[in-house]
């Protein structure tokens, strides 16, 4: 179990408990965090549950595959160099404490 | 449910005709959203799910709401596409399209051929002159041109997709079982299936971009290709054709609207998305449960065919202000138009690209004065599928 916090642009936060190897995304649909639609279902193919990841956690993330990183082109709300997809990071216990921003526009 | 109440039995909808709901089905859904999410409608032997959340839990439960629909008539029709699968068939299927659909390919390949395919059908509308119709004369062979290159059909005309298209998705909604429906149907199918037999061991000497042309490479069996290009064949053509058409006749309707995209054309992408939020061009899409649930408070057995009324959810007014209204400055919320989960539209992209980045902006700044033929009125039409059926137009 990871715990991974999604802090909106207002500045509210969820701290929500991941189990191992599910995704960002499922885990903020499923606990209803604002911002976070994944459209989708987790095949990176709407761009509906992009997150900026805090630098310090950078390291720590998978790779950005072909699919994902198609996919960042096409986000609403700006493209940054701390920009992912959740359903392209599983929880791992190094990711415990991670704070992931939600962006201002998703769709 | 909240804990302590009892699911409700599931109201009856006796009152609710097709025929009134392919003149003007939106009425009906409200009548129906106030009173209950899910209704039994005879008419359409379904159960008719309206209610956002409802339709929001069916797309993200595939385990409770199987898209495996028993004695479908789609299967029928097309063959047992990706549509009526769920995973992990249906992903096996899915993934064989490889990245023919997804936005790299688009910007590297497709969006060069969608604007040479736009050039040359908004010249033949201009050709016709005012009073051309802008849906027959232009959005559909527009649409279908586009896709018999994206599927890889180089030995078929536009016409042919737009026969094939109609006559398989009238095989899908043949709830009269019209045999004259059903022999269309079937030649069409037997047509697509020789035209693929010709271009599989073609498109594996000379391969482009196209989906037959990824498929020739590959092990899946040639039942699924052909059920799967079927499909497409059939949602590739009259979406983006019914979404290119009511974007422009909405917009014409609301002279104000229009003259904000104009001075920002950045929001001819908006004016798309908000389109298809307000006419779903696929209205209705059936789930069957694999077992007895509640859905929202209210009971369903196991086997309940249901239509799952997107057409309805996108004009909540829990979730959308104001529903009813074309709207493009509207606050932005996700509508259910593309499908949601496993079965999210693959041709979403593609739809965007064609249709809000091609065809609109330039429809626009090639027909100065475009206006809707006040002397010929324009028609919208239909339920399961709903867009413009007749749309004269004139220019300056």
């Amino acid at each position: 179990m990871s715990t991974i916090i999604f802090t909106q642009p207002s500045g509210t936060t969820d701290a929500i408990t991941v189990e191992e190897g599910t995704s960002l995304m499922r885990a903020a649909v499923t606990n209803g965090v604002e911002g976070i639609v994944g459209e989708c279902g987790g095949q990176a193919m709407c761009a509906t549950c992009h997150v900026y990841v805090r630098p310090e956690f950078a390291a720590a993330l998978p790779e950005i595959a072909d699919d994902e990183e198609e996919m960042l082109e096409c986000t609403t709300a700006e493209r940054t160099e701390r920009s992912r997809l959740g359903c392209q990071i599983p929880a791992t216990p190094e990711l415990d404490g991670m704070v992931v921003d939600v962006p201002s526009d998703q769709v | 449910m909240s804990e302590g109440t009892f699911p409700r039995a599931v109201p009856d909808a006796a009152w609710v005709t097709i025929p009134d709901l392919h003149r003007d089905p939106f009425p009906i859904y409200q009548q129906m959203r106030r009173e209950a999410p899910v209704h039994w409608v005879p008419a359409v032997n379904r159960y008719m799910v309206t209610s956002y959340t409802a339709c929001h839990t069916i797309e993200q439960d595939a385990e409770t709401f199987s898209a495996d629909e028993t004695d479908s008539l789609m299967k029928r029709s097309m063959g047992h596409s990706m549509l009526r699968k769920d995973d992990p068939e249906h992903k096996v299927d899915r993934d064989s399209y490889g990245s023919t659909l997804r936005p790299g390919t688009i910007k590297k390949h497709w969006n060069a051929i969608f604007e040479a395919n736009n050039e040359k059908y908004l010249s033949e509308l201009q050709a016709k002159g005012p009073g051309a119709d802008f849906v027959w004369d232009y959005a559909a062979p527009y649409a279908a041109e586009n896709l018999r290159l994206i599927c890889g059909f180089h030995n078929a005309t536009q016409e042919d997709m737009q026969r094939w298209s109609q006559t398989m998705i009238d095989g899908t909604g043949n709830y009269a079982d019209d045999a004259e429906v059903w022999a269309k149907s079937a030649q069409s199918s037997a047509e697509v299936d020789a035209a693929i037999d010709e271009m599989l061991p073609l498109l594996a000497e000379n391969p482009d971009h196209s989906l037959l042309s990824g498929l020739a490479s590959m092990p899946i069996p040639l039942e699924a290709i052909r059920a799967n290009l079927k499909m497409t064949i059939g949602g590739g053509l009259n979406e983006p054709r019914d979404v290119l058409a009511t974007t422009v006749w909405a917009l014409l309707n609301h002279p104000e609207q229009l003259a904000s995209v104009e001075e920002d054309p950045r929001r001819y992408a908006v004016a798309f998305e908000e389109s298809v939020r307000w006419v779903a061009p696929i209205g209705m899409y059936p789930r069957e449960t694999t077992r007895d649930t509640v859905l929202e408070g209210v009971q369903l057995p196991r086997g309940a065919r249901l239509g799952v009324v997107i057409g309805a959810a996108n004009r909540d007014p829990d979730v959308f202000e104001d529903p009813e209204a074309f709207n493009i400055h509207r606050v932005k919320k996700p509508h259910l138009s593309f499908g949601g989960g496993a079965h999210f539209c693959a041709g979403t992209w593609v739809a965007r690209a064609q249709v809000a980045q091609v065809a609109l902006p330039s429809v626009f700044k090639r027909l100065p004065g475009l206006r809707l033929d006040p002397a010929d009125p324009a028609v919208d039409a239909g339920w399961v599928f709903r867009g413009m059926t007749k749309m004269p137009v004139r220019w300056n």
